[in-house]
């Protein structure tokens, strides 16, 4: 008879590994012998991995005995398996193996080692005494998947990227360095500092008029939006991942503040300072759109 | 629409206005007798070692002078920045009158006229 211990705690290095061979394999057997069914109600394994000590998994390298499959697990004296949610004959064989005359001490881990996994045995006991656990949060949900990302730093290099490119550049997230002007691409640029003037400029670089968008994003493509400096100027906002908007004034640089220095949920509520002209929100369709 | 970028930057004196986000930066040729005005102004200004006044986002951001030599000040709300060579300079500007005299300098409807109202009421305001 031949066993295998994959003592499984670590995430980095290869977890260690000790194989019982003859009568010290089939007195583990025994000690694994599976005694009574666990009841509804008693600790169960975490729904994932978690990080230390996860019990050890027990491979019979002959023909798997006692009933118990070919590979399981054993996490503070419960057995854990296909058709396996059993409690062992010897609920302390982990303590065995890392004890002063457990099998363990054959592997070459440090002097500290067998201590250490003693307390992480006890803290992954602890640990599963916790269940059920709360379903992870985690990966959050972003609240536009397609929407650029905020990576100022990219944008801000004090040098010729922050200072050729501007808001038009920033909203569509597309670096041209000529200070991009909307329509100049398509030969239909703005003739006056309106909506009526800018926003078709914009519709010949093949950005999407979406006047109904409400602030919400796109299935395709993200949004931006369009205000208006009356006769001075024109400015330009985008919407992030993460919902808020975000915006590049000239050739400084790229922000998540608005003029008051508050983030952005919503351009039509910033304070937009001279930009007092809330034109439209528009769609920037990846890869669609040309700007110069 | 015509911008006001290019066809100027190789003027001795250059002149230019922090206002716009879309549209190029206003730039204009300083004429020379405005400009050394405007060096023997700096010359007489007081150092300043308070806290260089920050600039909003969006609009009217300041505006520089910048020589041939590669000297600009940039002037801002009572501050005027000398930057020459890596090395930073900062003299008080009462009344902003570098910041007024070089916008002053700007052809006629270059600098929105919201700009030097403002400029204008905040300066003669007691």
């Amino acid at each position: 008879m031949a066993l295998r211990i994959t003592i499984d705690i670590f995430s980095g290095r290869p977890n260690p590994v000790i194989d019982l061979t003859g009568r010290e394999a089939r007195d583990a057997m025994e000690r694994l012998r599976p005694i009574r069914k666990l009841e509804r109600g008693e600790a169960g394994l975490p729904p994932t991995g978690t990080l230390g000590y996860r019990g050890m998994v027990i491979e019979q390298l002959d023909t798997p005995a006692n009933n118990l499959p070919k590979q399981f697990r054993l996490a503070n004296g419960d057995l854990f398996g296909a058709r396996l949610a059993h409690r062992a004959t010897d609920e302390a064989f982990e303590d065995f193996v890392c004890g002063s005359t457990g099998p363990i001490r054959r592997l070459d881990l440090g002097r500290n080692f067998p201590g250490l996994l003693q307390k992480e045995i006890d803290r992954y006991r602890r640990l599963r005494l916790k269940l059920p656990w709360p379903w992870p949060r985690w990966p959050v949900k972003y609240s536009c998947d397609c929407a650029p990302l905020y990576e100022p730093a990219w944008w801000n290099d004090g040098g010729q990227r922050q200072s050729n490119n501007n808001c038009y550049n920033y909203a569509t997230n597309y670096r041209s360095d000529t200070f991009a002007q909307p329509g100049q691409a398509a030969g239909a640029m703005y003739t006056a500092l309106t909506c009526a003037s800018v926003k078709p400029a914009a519709v010949a670089d093949a950005l999407i008029d979406s006047p109904t968008a409400n602030n919400r994003c796109p299935k395709a493509g993200h949004l931006v939006a369009l205000v208006i400096w009356p006769g001075g100027d024109f400015h330009w906002y985008r919407k992030g991942r993460n919902g808020y908007w975000t915006h590049k004034p000239g050739g400084t640089q790229a922000t998540n503040l608005d003029n008051s220095g508050a983030a952005i949920p919503d351009p039509r509520n910033a304070d937009r300072g001279p930009y007092t002209s809330f034109c439209t929100f528009m769609v920037v369709m990846h890869g669609h759109i040309k700007i110069r | 629409m015509g911008t006001s970028r290019s066809g100027k930057a190789r003027a001795e004196w250059v002149g230019s206005a922090r206002v716009f986000s879309g549209r190029p930066d206003p730039t204009w040729a300083v004429p020379a007798h405005v400009a050394t005005r405007l060096e023997r102004l700096w010359e007489s200004l007081e150092p300043w070692t308070g806290e260089v006044p920050a600039s909003p986002a969006l609009g009217y951001r300041g505006c520089a002078l910048r020589d041939a030599k590669g000297r600009e000040w940039v002037a801002y709300a009572g501050v005027v920045m000398l930057h020459v060579s890596g090395r930073h300079e900062a003299r008080q500007d009462n009344g902003r009158a570098f910041e007024k005299l070089l916008l002053a300098s700007a052809p006629a409807r270059m600098i929105p006229a919201s700009i030097i109202d403002g400029l204008d009421a905040e300066t003669s305001t007691p």
